[in-house]
């Protein structure tokens, strides 16, 4: 146990290191699949396979085969190379164009897995399963400023798992999952300027909470390798609840008119320390594949993953603080919907030393048209993989991905937001590098 | 990031290559904007700030229903007066007192001239029965004379409107037929308020000259709002209000004070009009314990639950009838009503901003208190877009938002005061005399109410 915990703490502040950087918006709503290199050139079609380290995030079941001490570790570098918008009207019209700052973020996997004993396996995952950044150019400028100019969510999950071969060639893995958590947005406040009877900027919120400790869940997986030729996996990790606290600071901007100023600083508290609740509702996911060997080489596998995005109902923000201490608590709807991707990849084995790999995913978006917004503008999206492996002396795993977003047009809005729409158009790549040991 | 230059520049070039033509593929449907025409009152003049002001008008609804089916900005002409505008535009002129004032000075009409009649022909002031029998002015402060010039020797705006030919019509009559009676918190039948039965006669009549007389097929129509959705109404409480805190003053029972109204202490229903604010200043209608003078408010500052019935009432008629004949007429259809209703509920949200029927923190109302700033309009020109694209099978684009939020309109003129935001009072709208007495009028108030004289033995409207 000792042991355990120091690995944990390590595990810890390897979080913290690479929370500094941000993860990104990609996968599926702000889900980020990409946790292992192998698995990303075969665009996540790896649940039947589950044969790296990597199998503490696609299926645990994979746990059980393993044989000796493995590590690996990564990360995937998310760069997006277009993050458009296109107004159109009624607002902010067809005259607006605005663009998201470029994404370059690098959420990080790292995995240990140890037999116990030939049939009982431990491993231990860090994962980055959640994750979003979106970021406007030009924040005081920005059309959308009312509603967000910076948003930022992290999630990270350590991942003790348990892996037992029931057979030769039948294993179950069962894990444990602590989500740490952080989430950070940011919008302009406006106010009707009484002197021009429009809208002017008085102020910017700045909500950030703490890193969350408390939010368990588990994982289960199964992998059955049937015989040479077929494998089959499932795989299956649980809703989390997530409960943040932080805090909000409302910063005054100024209108030009100490009148207006002084009225608008008599209804918002400037500049204090806002104590602010919120909680996201993260989903659950699971992955059926199948693995067909169609020649000595070459190994196809198709996967359908389920994520349970219906989960995610609303953002709350509820201010605890007293009078002069809080500001109206507010929500932010979701109503997202479960969403459903389909994944194929290609392994190619060119020697006992390397592999080929390539892959497809077409990713089903789960946000519906009224809830599409600056903060989180998503879509249907098609991901093109290339990846290759080197599987002896230094071993490593590079997975390339390019993902094209279908134009997301927006003409459906929420009351409670009013209208902001267009047409967002977003394209990415990814990058893998996976290192073993 | 408005419009980037690559794109203005492309844009530019492919205006230059196509001429014209670009907008020429706006598709209205069935809808025909060859000769647009629109009828009605200061709400279709493009009326704000208690001004008539080319700054407004280049802003009416119909001026923008016009750019938006046809893509041109000339053609569609209006009686257009320079700035300050007439009477000069309301603005406001210090936040501590709230002080609402015209601009000083006088505009001049821009487009006299003109050798036909406008194709906004909407006078502000006018009732349904103003448009079949109005052809010349009757005050000093009455616009008719510059909207209709007299031509043809005296024609009212129904038969300047038939003279153009018109292929597409805008109608929205009526506001000042129940209006004047909330707005003078006097409703009398006849003098103030329209009888339903006159309303449901001269409407038809007005519509039926337009289709049938004028053979005018395609049509567009909004019914009347309820007063109660104005913050010329809703503004200021029937309770007394502690104006340096902005909190109601409660008795010792913790029970707030009700003003004093005519009939005595304003009960449940009764609304304190926006003119009622040089009374409270002055202590009128504030109970004696409570520093005011024990006055009651004069009647005209006071709108009753049961005038506000009655307006009501009159209002749901005018409504049946409009709503009727739009249905007979296969007219396009916008029910100004529920929309106002709702703002007035639960506000509007544009890109995240919130906009209310709040006076002057609200964005939708102007200093008047009763007619739309620019965004208002721009919003009401959306409404009529919807409901002609959705009775004409159209696919005209709606009006951008975006300068009407963000601004900057045309010659934008805002009048920044510094006063000293101390004890401030926010509460107590004070209008100069001037700017009530412009407002009263401009409102339709009949003039003997405005100015406490006589009322006339008869009624404004005789029956038949």
């Amino acid at each position: 146990m000792h042991r355990r915990g120091g690995l944990l703490g390590g595990a810890l502040s390897v979080v913290t290191l690479v929370t500094l950087a941000a993860a990104p918006l990609h996968a599926a709503g702000f889900s980020i699949f990409e946790q292992g290199s192998k698995a990303t050139g075969m665009a996540g079609a790896f649940t039947a396979q589950a044969d790296d380290p990597s199998l503490l995030f696609y299926n645990a079941g994979g746990l059980a085969f393993v044989e000796k001490t493995g590590v690996s570790g990564g990360f995937t570098w998310i760069r997006s190379t277009k993050a458009d918008f296109q107004g159109a009207a009624p607002f902010p019209g067809p005259n607006y164009s605005a663009k998201q700052e470029t994404l370059s973020e690098f959420p990080p996997h790292l995995y240990w897995v140890q037999p116990l004993t030939a049939s009982w396996k431990f491993g231990l995952g860090i994962e980055t399963p959640f994750g979003l950044t979106t970021s406007w150019e030009n924040p005081n400028q920005f059309a959308g400023r009312f509603l967000s100019t910076k948003a930022s969510l992290q999630a990270f999950d350590i991942n003790p798992t348990l892996g037992w071969q029931v057979t030769p060639t039948f294993g179950i893995g069962v894990g444990g999952i602590v989500r740490v958590s952080k989430v950070e947005l940011n919008r302009h406040i406006a106010a009707i300027n009484p002197f021009t009877l429009m809208a002017a900027d008085v102020g910017n919120l700045n909500l950030t909470s703490d890193y969350t400790k408390n939010s368990y869940g588990f994982n289960v997986g199964i992998l059955h390798r049937w015989n040479e030729s077929f494998s089959w996996g499932l795989s299956y990790r649980s809703k989390i609840s997530v409960d943040y606290d932080g805090s909000a600071r409302v910063t005054q901007i100024s209108s030009g008119n100490p009148t207006f100023d002084a009225i608008v600083g008599t209804q918002i508290p400037f500049g204090k320390k806002l104590p602010v609740e919120t909680s996201i509702d993260y989903p659950d996911q699971a992955s059926l594949g199948l693995a067909f060997a169609l020649t000595r080489d070459l190994l196809l596998e198709t996967d359908f993953n389920y994520t349970g995005w219906s989960s995610f109902k609303s953002v709350p923000i509820n201010f605890t603080g007293g009078p002069g201490e809080s500001l109206p608590d507010t929500s932010l709807p979701q109503d997202w919907k479960n969403s459903y991707s389909y994944r194929a990849g290609l392994r190619w084995t060119t020697s006992p030393a390397s592999q080929w790999r390539f892959g497809l995913v077409y990713d089903k978006t789960p946000q519906p048209e009224e809830g599409v917004s600056p903060l989180l503008p998503d879509a249907d999206r098609t991901g093109y993989c290339i990846g290759y492996g080197r599987t002896t002396g230094f071993k490593y795993d590079i997975g390339l991905m390019y993902l094209d977003f279908k134009k997301r047009t927006k003409n459906e809005f929420r009351a409670s937001e009013g209208p902001f729409l267009g047409t967002y158009k977003t394209q990415a790549v990814l990058l893998g590098v996976t290192l073993n040991y | 990031m408005h419009c980037s230059k690559l794109k203005a520049g492309a844009l530019a070039l492919a205006l230059l290559m196509v001429g014209g033509a670009a907008f020429a593929q706006v598709n209205t449907g069935a809808a025909n904007f060859a000769t647009y025409v629109a009828l009605g009152d200061s709400l279709t003049a493009g009326y704000s700030n208690g001004s008539i002001n080319e700054r407004f008008q280049r802003n009416s609804y119909p001026a923008l229903i016009y750019r938006q089916a046809t893509g041109k900005t000339t053609g569609f002409e209006q009686p257009l007066v320079s700035a300050p505008g007439l009477p000069g535009a309301l603005r406001l002129t210090g936040l501590f007192p709230t002080m609402i004032s015209p601009t000083p000075g006088a505009g001049q009409p821009l487009n006299l001239n003109l050798q036909r009649p406008y194709n906004n022909l909407a006078v502000p002031g006018a009732s349904l029965h103003d448009l079949l029998t109005k052809t010349h002015s009757t005050s000093p402060t009455d616009p008719t004379d510059l909207v209709l010039r007299g031509l043809g020797g005296g024609t009212t705006q129904l038969q300047q409107a038939l003279l153009l030919k018109p292929t597409f019509v805008t109608l929205w009559i009526g506001n000042n037929d129940a209006l004047a009676a909330a707005t003078s918190g006097v409703a009398i039948e006849g003098v103030t308020l329209t009888p339903a039965a006159q309303f449901d006669t001269e409407y038809r009549a007005v519509v039926n000259a337009i289709t049938v007389t004028g053979g005018v097929k395609q049509l567009a129509v909004a019914n009347i709002p309820d007063v109660t959705s104005i913050p010329f109404v809703t503004t200021i409480p029937r309770f007394l209000v502690n104006p340096r805190t902005n909190q109601l003053v409660r008795d010792p029972g913790g029970n707030p004070i009700p003003l004093i109204g005519p009939d005595g202490p304003l009960q449940a229903g009764d609304f304190v009009l926006l003119t009622a604010s040089a009374e409270l200043g002055a202590g009128r209608g504030i109970p004696v314990a409570f520093g005011g003078s024990g006055v009651p408010l004069s009647n005209n500052a006071v709108l009753s639950a049961a005038e506000a019935a009655v307006i009501k009432t009159h209002v749901d008629a005018y409504n049946a009838t409009i709503r009727t004949v739009a249905n007979e007429k296969g007219a396009a259809f916008v029910d100004a009503n529920a929309v106002l209703r709702n703002i007035a509920t639960s506000g509007l949200r544009i890109g995240g901003i919130s906009y209310s029927s709040a006076f002057l923190t609200g964005g939708i109302f102007g200093y008047d208190g009763v007619h739309p700033t620019p965004l208002g309009y721009a919003y009401v020109a959306n409404l009529f877009i919807d409901a002609i694209n959705a009775n004409y099978g159209g696919d005209i684009p709606e009006v951008d938002l975006y300068p009407f939020v963000f601004g900057p309109l045309p010659s934008a003129t805002a009048a920044i005061s510094t006063g000293k935001a101390s004890s401030g009072d926010f509460t107590q709208y004070v209008f100069t005399p001037e700017a009530r007495r412009n407002l009263l009028l401009s409102l339709s108030v009949p003039q003997w109410i405005v100015d406490g004289t006589k009322a006339p033995r008869k009624p404004r409207h005789p029956r038949g």
